[in-house]
Parts: C-alpha cells; sequence; structure tokens
C-alpha cells in the first residue's frame, strides 16, 4: 500500500496559514494503519485507485485549470453568492463578502479548525491526516443572521493534480444558510477535502454537496458536523462521475435534541467505484435522524453505502431511521451495503433497511399497458427514483448536471 | 419508576443444570500438538484417512490467528492449557444401556433426557454426548429399519469410513477459519446422521451435549446428509456445569441436502452463561453450515441461544442447487456480562433460490447482543430472493444491541429485501396488561414471548414450549 513516508518527502515545505496543521498532519500519519483489505472500513475500496490517486502531485498556483475557468460554469440565480477555492486566485482574503458572513482571523482559527474532527473522533482517520498533511487552501467562515444570500462553493479540479482544501463553516446561535458545495472533476484529477461545521443552537443549515466527475475523476471527502441543540442540518449529496468516490459524512449531536436528515444518490457507470461511508453519533437524549442512501450502479461499476448510527447509553428517546435503496442494472455491476446499527440507549425507536433489486417488472408493465415504450418507462422510473433525493438539493442545483442525460446514460448501459 | 426496577429484578434465576457429576474420568494431559491428535485417533481406531485429515487441519490451524474481529473482547485463550480430550471410564459404547455408568443415565435424566427405555421420549431418538464422548444413542435399531443412519460420529468412522471420507470437511474445509481448524485436528465425537434417497425419518432426531470437566474443552463434529428426497429434523441441546473458569467449546455442523431434501436444525443452546458478574461461562465458538447441493433443497436453522458466556456462531446456507431454500429463525437472549454475536450467511449462488431470516435479540443486563449476517447473491443468482428482519429488544440502559447486515448483490434479476428495528418493553403495554389483572413478571414474560413468536413457531412442538420457559427462567430478575 501507499509508502508514507515516500509521499510525504513529495509534498512542497509547510507554508500558509495551515503551516501548524501541516507539520502535525506529517508527522502522525506514519503512526495511523494505512488502508488495507483486512480493515472493515476499506475491505470493499479499490487500495490500487487509492493509491493511484496519491501518486498525483499537490494541485498549486499555477497548476492548469483551463477546463474549471469559471466562465463554462453555469451562471449562479440570484442572490447566490459564489466563492471559488481556487489556487490560482491570490487571495480568498480578497472577496468582498455580503453582510452576515465573515472570514475568520487567524486568532480564530487557531482556536477552532480541527474542534469538529475531535467531536467527530477522526483524528484516527487516515483521509483526515492525508488532507491535514497536504491542505495549503482553506475557507473558515462564520455566518451570523437569518436572511444571509445562499452561499455556492466550487471546488475547481487540475488536469493530474490531487486538490487538497479545508473548509470550515460556523454557523451562529439561530443562523439560517442555503450552501452549496460542488467538487469539480476532469481530465484524472482528484480531491482531498475535509468541510468541517459547526451549527451553535438553533442554527439551520440545508447543505447540497455535488460531486461532478468525468469518470476519470476521484474524491476523497469528509462532511464533518457538530450540531448543538435544536439546530437541524439537512445534507443532500450526489456523487457520480467518479473513477474512485468516497464521502464520509460524520455527525454528532453534541447534546442530543437536534435534527439531522441525509440524504445520498450515487451513481455509477462504466468502471467507477462511488462509496458513502457515514457514522451519526448522538451524544446526548432526543435526537432525530432521518437518513436515505440510493445507489444506482450500470456497466460494471460498483456501489457501497456503510452507515454507521451510534446511540449511547444516555442518548435516550432517539428517533433514528435509515434507509439503503439499491438498484442494480447490469450483471457485471455490484452493490455492497451495510447499515450497522449500535445501541446502548434502551428508550429508543431506531430502524434500518435495505433493498437491492432492479426496476419492478410491475412498474414497467403498467407504464407500457399504458402504452408507453418501454425505453420511456424505465427512464420515467429511474428519474423518479433519483428525483426523490435531487429535489431536495438547496439553490436550483440541478442546473450543474443534466439529469436526463444522466439517467439516458444509465439506462444505455443496461 | 417502580415497573423498571422490578422488570430488572426478574432476571436472575439459578442456572438449573451447574451440577458437576462426580464421575472417573479419563483426561489426556493438557496442551495440543501432533502426538495428541495421533493420540486420540488411535483412541477411537480411526482409519489413517481421518489422521490425515486431523494433520492436514492441524498443520493449517497452527498458522492461522485467532479472529478478533468480532470485537468479543474476551481474555487470550491458552491453547496448551486445555484438555482435548476427557471421556467417562469404561467408556466403550455398551451394547445395551443396561451397561451405561448408572450415574451418567442419572446425570441426563436430572438434564431431561431420559435415556433409559421406559422413560424415553416417546418419538425422538437421542444422541447423548458427555465431555469427549457418545455415551448412548437411542431408537437405533428402529431407525436402522428405514435405513436411516444416526449414531456417534466415531461410531459412524468405523462402520461407514466412505461416507465420512465423502463428506466430512466437504462443507466445512478444514482451513475454513481458526476454530473450525481447531475442531478439525481434535473433533472427539458428535452426531452423524444418513438419511437415504426418499425416506422421510420417521421420528426426530436429537443430540444432546454436555461439558462435565471443567478444564476440558468440547469439540463435537456433527454431519448430516440427507440424499435426495429425504427429510429430518434435528434437535440439539446443550448443558454444562457451573465453573468460574472459562471453558472452551468449539463445534463444526455439516448439513448437506441433495434433490429435493430437507433437513430443519434446532438449537436450543444454554451453556452455563458465568455468574452475575461475568465471571465464568462457556466461550462458545461455533461453525456451522448447510449446504444445499441438490435442486429444491431445504435447509431450515432455527436457534434459542441463551446461554454461554460468549457465543460467536453464524449457520449459514449455502444455496447452490436451483429454486434451493435457506432459513434461519434465531432467539438469541443475553444478560449480566453475557456477550452474543450471532447471525447467519445466505450465500445464493444457484438461479431461483430463495432464504429468509428472522432474527431476533434480547439483551439486558450489562450484556451486548449483535446480529451480524451476509446476505449475498452472486452472479448466477437470477431469480433470487432474499427477506431479513432483525429486531432488538433492549431491557435497561446498560445493556447494548448492534446489528451489522452485510448485503452484496452482483445480479441485477434478484432482490433483497433487509429491514431492522429497536425497541424495549413499552410502559402503555406493561400497564395494560397490568390493568387487566395480569401479574407484572407474567406481563413481562408475555411479551417477551410474543416478541418471539415468529421464531418460536418454527421450532419443534417439545422445543417450543421449552424455550419459552428458558426465556422466561432467564429473564427473571432482568427486566428493568
Amino acid at each position: 500500500m501507499l509508502n508514507s513516508n515516500e509521499w510525504l518527502t513529495s509534498l512542497p515545505d509547510p507554508k500558509g496559514k495551515l503551516k501548524e496543521v501541516q507539520v502535525r498532519g506529517r508527522k502522525s500519519l506514519p503512526n495511523i494503519d494505512s488502508p488495507s483489505k483486512k480493515n472493515e472500513i476499506w475491505r470493499l475500496t479499490n487500495l490500487d485507485r487509492l493509491k493511484a490517486i496519491f501518486d498525483l502531485p499537490i494541485a498549486f498556483k499555477g497548476s492548469e485549470s483551463e477546463e474549471n475557468r469559471a466562465e463554462y460554469w453555469p451562471d449562479s440565480p440570484e442572490p447566490v453568492f459564489r466563492i471559488s477555492l481556487d489556487p490560482n486566485e491570490d487571495s480568498i482574503e480578497s472577496i468582498k463578502l455580503p453582510e452576515g458572513i465573515r472570514l475568520l482571523n487567524n486568532n480564530e482559527i487557531e482556536q477552532i479548525l480541527g474542534h469538529v474532527v475531535n467531536r467527530c473522533e477522526c483524528n484516527n482517520n487516515w483521509l483526515v491526516t492525508i488532507n491535514k498533511a497536504s491542505s495549503y487552501h482553506l475557507l473558515a467562515l462564520k455566518i451570523q443572521g437569518r436572511s444571509i444570500p445562499p452561499l455556492e462553493i466550487i471546488m475547481p479540479s487540475y488536469r493530474g493534480r490531487l486538490s487538497s482544501t479545508r473548509v470550515l463553516i460556523i454557523l451562529e446561535e439561530n443562523t439560517e444558510l442555503d450552501l452549496l458545495q460542488v467538487f469539480l472533476g476532469t481530465n484524472n484529477s482528484a480531491h482531498s477535502n475535509i468541510t468541517e461545521i459547526h451549527l451553535d443552537q438553533e442554527a439551520k443549515l440545508n447543505h447540497g454537496v455535488i460531486a461532478d466527475g468525468d469518470g476519470s475523476s476521484s474524491l476523497m471527502g469528509q462532511i464533518l458536523v457538530e450540531q448543538k441543540t435544536r439546530s437541524e442540518y439537512y445534507l443532500t449529496n450526489v456523487l457520480k462521475g467518479l473513477f474512485l468516490g468516497r464521502l464520509e459524512p460524520y455527525v454528532v449531536q453534541s447534546d442530543g435534541k437536534a435534527k439531522t436528515s441525509l440524504r445520498g444518490l450515487q451513481i455509477s457507470n462504466k468502471l467507477e467505484q462511488i462509496g458513502t461511508y457515514s457514522n451519526i453519533r448522538f451524544d446526548g437524549p432526543e435526537g432525530d435522524l432521518d437518513q436515505l442512501q440510493k445507489a444506482v450502479a450500470t456497466d460494471s461499476s460498483h456501489c457501497v453505502f456503510n452507515g454507521q448510527i451510534i446511540v449511547p447509553r444516555h442518548a435516550q428517546r432517539t428517533n433514528a431511521s435509515q434507509l439503503s435503496r439499491n438498484l442494480l442494472l447490469s450483471s457485471r455491476a455490484r452493490i455492497d451495503t451495510k447499515p450497522e446499527l449500535a445501541i446502548v440507549a434502551d428508550d429508543v425507536r431506531c430502524t434500518h433497511g435495505a433493498t437491492v433489486s432492479q426496476l419492478q417488472d410491475e412498474e414497467l408493465f403498467y407504464m407500457r399497458s399504458r402504452g408507453i415504450s418501454i425505453k420511456e418507462s424505465m427512464q420515467m422510473l429511474l428519474k423518479g427514483y433519483c428525483e426523490d433525493v435531487l429535489s431536495s438539493l438547496p439553490l436550483k442545483a440541478k442546473r450543474w448536471f443534466e439529469i436526463d442525460q444522466l439517467i439516458t446514460s444509465s439506462k444505455e448501459s443496461t | 419508576m417502580s415497573n423498571q426496577n422490578s422488570i430488572g429484578e426478574i432476571v436472575s434465576k439459578p442456572y438449573k443444570y451447574g451440577f458437576v457429576t462426580d464421575i472417573e474420568t479419563e483426561k489426556f494431559s493438557k496442551g495440543i500438538n501432533e502426538e495428541v491428535i495421533r493420540l486420540i485417533s488411535e483412541k477411537k481406531k480411526e482409519p489413517k484417512f481421518l489422521l490425515d485429515f486431523r494433520l492436514r487441519a492441524y498443520k493449517q490451524w497452527s498458522k492461522m490467528n485467532e479472529p478478533n474481529w468480532a470485537e468479543l473482547g474476551y481474555p487470550k485463550i491458552n491453547y496448551q492449557d486445555i484438555i482435548y480430550y476427557a471421556a467417562p471410564k469404561k467408556s466403550e459404547k455398551k451394547s445395551s444401556l443396561d451397561e451405561v455408568d448408572p450415574k451418567l443415565l442419572e446425570t441426563f435424566e436430572k438434564l431431561g433426557i431420559p435415556l433409559s427405555e421406559q422413560k424415553r421420549l416417546s418419538n425422538v431418538a437421542v444422541d447423548a454426548v458427555f465431555d469427549s464422548v457418545s455415551i448412548a444413542t437411542t431408537y437405533q435399531e428402529k431407525l436402522a429399519e428405514h435405513g436411516v443412519i444416526f449414531c456417534s460420529i466415531s461410531e459412524a468412522v468405523i462402520k461407514y469410513p466412505d461416507l465420512i471420507e465423502k463428506y466430512l470437511g466437504s462443507v466445512v474445509p478444514i482451513n475454513d477459519n481458526f476454530f473450525a481448524a481447531l475442531n478439525s485436528a481434535v473433533f472427539s465425537d458428535g452426531s452423524f446422521v444418513f438419511i437415504p434417497k426418499g425416506i422421510e425419518c420417521p421420528m426426530e432426531l436429537s443430540s444432546y451435549f454436555r461439558i462435565n470437566s471443567g478444564d476440558t474443552g468440547q469439540f463435537e463434529r456433527t454431519l448430516i446428509v440427507a440424499e435426495e428426497a429425504s427429510s429430518v429434523s434435528y434437535l440439539e441441546g446443550c448443558t454444562a456445569p457451573m465453573f468460574d473458569t472459562n471453558t472452551l467449546h468449539a463445534a463444526v455442523v455439516e448439513l448437506i441436502t441433495l434433490d429435493d431434501a430437507s433437513i430443519k436444525y434446532s438449537t436450543v443452546q444454554n451453556w452455563y452463561s458465568g455468574n452475575e458478574e461475568g465471571i465464568g461461562g462457556i466461550y462458545n465458538f461455533v461453525t456451522k453450515r448447510g449446504h444445499c447441493r441438490g435442486k429444491r433443497s431445504k435447509i431450515s436453522w432455527s436457534q434459542v441461544e441463551t446461554g454461554s458466556a460468549i457465543t460467536w456462531k453464524y449457520p449459514s446456507c449455502i444455496l447452490q442447487g436451483k429454486e434451493s431454500i435457506g432459513e434461519f429463525y434465531s432467539v438469541a437472549l443475553t444478560n449480566n456480562y453475557q456477550k452474543a454475536d450471532t447471525g447467519t450467511k445466505m450465500i445464493h449462488i444457484g438461479e431461483n433460490t430463495r432464504s429468509t431470516i428472522v432474527s431476533k435479540g434480547i439483551s439486558a443486563g450489562r450484556s451486548s447482543n449483535s446480529y451480524r449476517g451476509l446476505v449475498q447473491m452472486g452472479p448466477n443468482s437470477k431469480g433470487s430472493k432474499n427477506y431479513s428482519q432483525c429486531d432488538s429488544m433492549l431491557i435497561g440502559d446498560q445493556a447494548s444491541a448492534n446489528t451489522y447486515p452485510y448485503i452484496r448483490s452482483q445480479q441485477p434479476q434478484s432482490s433483497i429485501e433487509h429491514e431492522a428495528s429497536t425497541c424495549r418493553i413499552s410502559e402503555e403495554q406493561l400497564f395494560y396488561l397490568q390493568s387487566r389483572g395480569i401479574g407484572f413478571e407474567e406481563a413481562v414474560s408475555m411479551m417477551v414471548s410474543g416478541f418471539c413468536r415468529d421464531v418460536f413457531n418454527e421450532l419443534p412442538m417439545e422445543f417450543a414450549a421449552e424455550a419459552d420457559k428458558l426465556l422466561a427462567l432467564k429473564l427473571e430478575g432482568s427486566v428493568g
């Protein structure tokens, strides 16, 4: 597997705002077990592809980014405020932010950065440490107020390079925000990203994450969230076109009494391997979770879902439901799904369910008997299946990808 | 809450089967090496193929590491500190029960398994295994009239070596896992059942396992073969005395069904589970696997797991024959410091195969109860279906219930459905029953029994009642 010492020496010297973090990350990486098939969380991951990602040089100022030029991006509807986390931009500091949003100063960053990583118990997570050791670009925002304009954060990709980035978002008490994070991917590019989110009491975040690759790009992402009481966190993620995609949403309800909703859709074509590894922990009573994870696997692709829900003793009256629904559309494709419940509290309602199948014959028959062609029926059913998740994306996110095209390509491969 | 407290008090009835039979036993000295294995083989007058089988297994085992993925957190077992063979003296198989040591008969009678002619359970043939050897097998002649072979595996090795050579290790290979390899090297006794073509076994078959020595591991081996269009129902029961040391029990059970055959395998496992502080008890590390080789064949596992300090057991089905069926019905109850990591594997290989999993876990005290199961649809399992349901009930806020279903599909024309839920004994339901004049304990036990109904319905009649009683007994003092 990856020789961490070799990789560390290939990195540029520590510098910038994240210098201290880089130093610490590089120091602790050799002490963390590298991914291996023997480790349950890596058992299903294609480790050769993972290794290939870390053979890529780190994207830096001056890296080629023609495919990512902003003029190719869809317009953002008013009043969306767009930030591009681009090492070619001279400095994020020069951006004029709307009212209610401000950049954290160095002092604050030193105090707060990594706090949510701790809370999510991710300090020994190999991917997190890799990111710490290599990320030079940080966007750290503090947000306060109820009428904040929706925020769009674009993570551009660089041909044949690994972009290692970090985002920190603090939502103060009573703040409401719509946020869309877009990971672009072309030409063997890769992303390593940690997004830390802290939701204070009664804060509400509607978070959309889109990873839209061209089939050759990869994503290794952690979304780490800490929720205070009465806060609400809604995550909708769509992963597609990733040669190797791995998204790890971690949510901790630190005092319970919060509401979490996770909706995920992963669509894999060709030889892609896309996985979601979620982990939700209730550290206080009366928490609420609603999770729906969908996957469509076609061609020779592979979709993986691993969903952990942890309900310790003090998390009484937790109400959690998790559903993993998978469509397997080709006999060469593969689906692995593993919902996991670990419960100690006795007064809880926890359910989970999982299904794997193809489109239902009865449903197809119903439509065909109404004169709709088989091709069209399949397309409609697939669209409806995906729409279930897509409809909860914020900020008209669908402008970032052609859903019809997506469905046609999945269907043609069946 | 008063209810809460009293629920808590219901679980701790003393273990009824904890007595030790004072009988002279012949034991090997502690430890395992090639010599011990040769000695076991010699003792049992085994043919060469079996000795080779054992030695191969031992070689494999010495290279293997003890698995730790189940996170059962038990102290390291010293495999050189275990006695691998113990048998009551004068243990040659008796031609009639009159020759069996009366103390042994008495022991089994105390356990509710009368072996003597007058008191036998009607219509159930029993193979009684005491430590490492089989003591007696009842109704052998009657079964032989139908061509059914039911005897201890040591007897089968001598009498039917061809069958043993053909089938032993064909479902659970010697290098399958650490404990199966150990068992293959040192297994001492167990049952062998062979149902010939077209025969429906005229009575229920049953084996009863009893561990008596505190420092002896029990390594039994069961092999059941059902030829074309035959069927059999097999029951298994287990108990052990109370020792404050941990005893290892590593069994292997292999089932084979050919075309249109069916095997129903039921277990009531009530090994000693250790005391309230979690001291002592049996480590129950068992490999059970059935292979549906023939078309339309069926294997059904049902189990009630209430004992053992640690249970590590996944009765599985390999569904190879077209339209074959696998079933798994389980109730696992853990209390005090017990740990159970149990579930099943349904490996769909053939077309149109079907499997059903119903698992009910009840955790009380400070115990931990996990369901771990794999459902796999292979590339050729077109038209196959699986349905799984895992429910957990938590009693008290210090017990844990975990669910780890692994689901893998490589066949689009198959379907997998999995459901799981967690609940507890609700105040409202208790209140409802109590307000109708039902005593508290009875109400709890009614609710638990209702929770497990789906599984109890699958148990043979005699067992269902016993399991229900056992559960109520085990729960006594725990609810709360």
